[in-house]
């Protein structure tokens, strides 16, 4: 596809119920299928704390009883097994039409851990893809889940890096159902790191990766109650 | 007839399948154009899979929780309510939820297969669905394409016509075989080295997966090896050697052969009965310590004619006669062709027995699988001039045997002891192993 081009990026400030995100993935996503010509888009934002299963996840991942979870639980429509979301991890969404970016699903999952591998990079630290296990890792640790889903080759859900947040919530599952496997998160490596300072890095790093420019949204294509 | 196949997409170019995640409609219901019919996951990525026409669900053919192959027909779409029971009818029953993917598709309409002849001949050829296009399994294309078979000029045994894969080997003449088992049936009668004959049944011709130039994607089962492959560089092995004289045990074999008793169980056998009396060699390490399983069960690596490997598994080999030790291997091995082992028959080995011996190796080393201490690679057997122990010279039929382990678990000494009784047993006492 041409370079450079425009994709509306949407920044949510505060924390973002996960309803809500899951709400403005699924209107950029029927924008596209009403106007395959709509540009890509992409939401960036951190989550209040929750759980989240893929389509196929199994319950025997939880710590809990899916019936009085901890924290909200949501069964979502994304690949892979369950994950938490909660502030100091960043959340990005991109809404591509993939049939412009490859077509193809697992080139999609290599390229987001590219997106990270390229971040890490920036903060002189060395991220690791383990074969099999789509994420990426440092040091045995997982930093960054991702799962997609698509529609129509309309991609939803994405990826989330831990930044600075508790990693308490993670302690009640087995993340992406891989038992043994830690997860970690940048400030352990890099002290004193915020979300706020690593945004731009992943922003520039997705931008770079997809030869997308970002922009914000135009007055008429805003999310509504956001 | 109107009725409209509902393929595995390949959401990939290095999807080889795709497993289902969820049935959105029913069978029965009506679907719209363009509405999400299934969702069907590969790695961490789900896509809705959506009906190109509108119609109803007439036929489920995989199950939610199976794995189809991409190409594969997973569903039937009929345009009005009343074809659906033809449909239904025509079409195979749905495979059950399986781990891995099922073996193809039963033949289901009334087509007569046609015959296995000598040379590509064309067939009749069958209308096709609706408007006339060559209906396909990505499997059969390849073949074709290889064996320069002309599709259009076949009829397919699949679903609504489809050509699957059986159906092109059978337009060359070629037998009908899922998948070859390179199986051991003896520590080789290989010719002496350097008379240059083979005198064991010629090996296959070199295998391939693509042809010059192609990067080939690993299939599932390779990639499994890959997986484990990868794995074993994380576990610190070691090897020993040891020679063992077989006159005995051939001598034995010929003896038993004839009810059955195969080269392999007779391994097995004498594996799994001096394992028992060597448990460290059955042991694996774990992340609590080392593992000792409740029973000697004797894995035996095959290689699949499609690529992969696979190691069925002799449950309590040391306790289990010989005689149903053979007939238990033909089983296993027969499900292996056809793909129907369980998993618990392929993945519950404690210690694995791999054997070049038929194709003539005078020695090699095996890769530790995961989850075992020790895996025992076996050489042929050939006549070689022996130096006996009263300083006479004769000739005698030796294999080496080469044995891999995780030294966190199994010590040099441990592996020579297990080794000096295999070899007592099998060159002194072989008749034992009938009992």
């Amino acid at each position: 596809m041409a370079p450079n081009t425009p994709a509306i990026l949407f920044e949510a400030q505060g924390p973002v119920p996960f309803p809500l995100a899951w709400d403005w993935q699924r209107r950029l996503q029927r924008r596209r299928f009403d106007d395959p010509s709509a540009p890509d888009a992409l939401l960036l934002l951190q989550h209040t704390p929750c759980y989240t299963l893929g389509r196929g996840a199994s319950l025997s991942h939880l710590g809990f009883d899916p019936d009085h979870p901890p924290l909200p639980l949501y069964r979502i429509d994304r690949g892979g097994e369950v994950t938490h979301h909660g502030p100091g991890q960043l959340v990005l969404y991109p809404v591509l039409d993939l049939q412009r970016h490859g077509g193809d699903l697992h080139l999609y999952l290599r390229a987001l851990e590219d997106v990270v591998l390229a971040v890490l990079q920036e903060l002189g630290l060395e991220g690791q893809r383990i074969e099999g296990l789509t994420g990426v890792w440092l040091e045995g640790r997982k930093l960054a889940a991702i799962g997609v889903g698509a529609r129509r080759w309309i991609s939803q859900h994405g990826l989330a890096l831990n930044v600075n947040g508790s990693l308490e919530g993670f302690g009640a599952i087995v993340p992406c159902g891989l038992a043994g496997r830690a997860v970690g998160r940048l400030v352990d490596w890099r002290p004193c790191l915020t979300p706020e300072q690593v945004a731009p890095l992943l922003l520039a790093a997705f931008a770079h990766r997809f030869g997308l420019t970002l922009r914000p949204p135009g007055p008429e294509e805003g999310l509504g109650e956001s | 007839m109107a009725t409209h196949e509902i393929f595995m997409p390949a959401l990939s170019s290095t999807m080889t399948e795709g497993k289902i995640v969820e049935w959105l409609k029913k069978p029965g219901e009506r679907v719209e154009r363009g509405e999400s019919v299934l969702v069907v996951e590969s790695d961490k990525a789900d896509m809705d899979v959506e009906a190109f026409q509108e119609g109803f669900l007439a036929a489920v053919l995989m199950e939610a929780g199976s794995t189809a192959p991409v190409g594969e027909t997973i569903g039937l779409i009929v345009e009005t309510e009343a074809e659906i029971a033809a449909a239904k009818a025509a079409a195979p029953s749905p495979a059950a939820a399986a781990p891995a993917a099922p073996a193809p598709a039963p033949v289901a309409p009334p087509a007569p297969v046609p015959a296995p002849v000598a040379a590509p001949v064309p067939v009749a050829v069958s209308p096709r669905a609706g408007d006339g296009r060559v209906v396909a399994t990505p499997r059969a294309r390849k073949l074709a394409a290889q064996l320069g078979v002309d599709l259009a000029a076949l009829r397919g045994s699949g679903p609504n016509g489809r050509i699957q894969a059986e159906d092109v080997e059978q337009a060359t003449g070629q037998p009908v075989s899922v998948a070859r088992v390179a199986e051991g049936t003896a520590p080789a009668m290989a010719a002496p080295a350097g008379n240059g004959a083979a005198a064991a049944p010629a090996a296959p011709a070199g295998q391939s997966f693509g042809r010059a130039g192609e990067t080939v994607a690993f299939n599932t089962l390779q990639q499994a090896v890959v997986r484990n492959m990868n794995a074993s560089l994380a576990v610190p092995c070691f090897h020993v050697g040891y020679t063992i004289t077989t006159d005995r045990l051939d001598a034995f074999y010929k003896q038993v052969k004839a009810k059955g008793v195969t080269m392999t169980a007779l391994l097995a056998k004498a594996v799994g009965m001096t394992l028992a009396r060597h448990p460290q060699l059955n042991a694996s390490a774990s992340d609590a310590g080392m593992a000792y399983p409740a029973s000697v069960n004797v894995a035996v690596a095959v290689a699949m004619d499609d690529g992969g490997l696979i190691t069925p598994v002799l449950a309590s080999a040391d306790r289990t006669d010989l005689y149903s030790l053979s007939r238990n291997w033909a089983d296993l091995v027969a499900r292996s062709r056809s793909k129907q082992l369980k998993p618990e028959e392929y993945t519950t080995g404690t210690f694995t027995l791999s054997n070049l011996g038929m194709f003539g190796v005078d020695r090699f080393d095996a890769i530790l699988p995961p989850g075992t201490g020790a895996i025992l690679a076996v050489a042929a057997s050939r006549p070689v001039v022996a130096a006996l122990k009263d300083g006479s010279i004769a000739v005698r039929r030796q294999m080496q045997v080469n044995l891999t382990a995780d030294h966190r678990v199994i010590y040099g000494t441990h592996a020579a002891a297990f080794l000096k009784d295999l070899a007592d047993l099998i060159e002194n006492r072989p008749e034992r192993l009938a009992l």
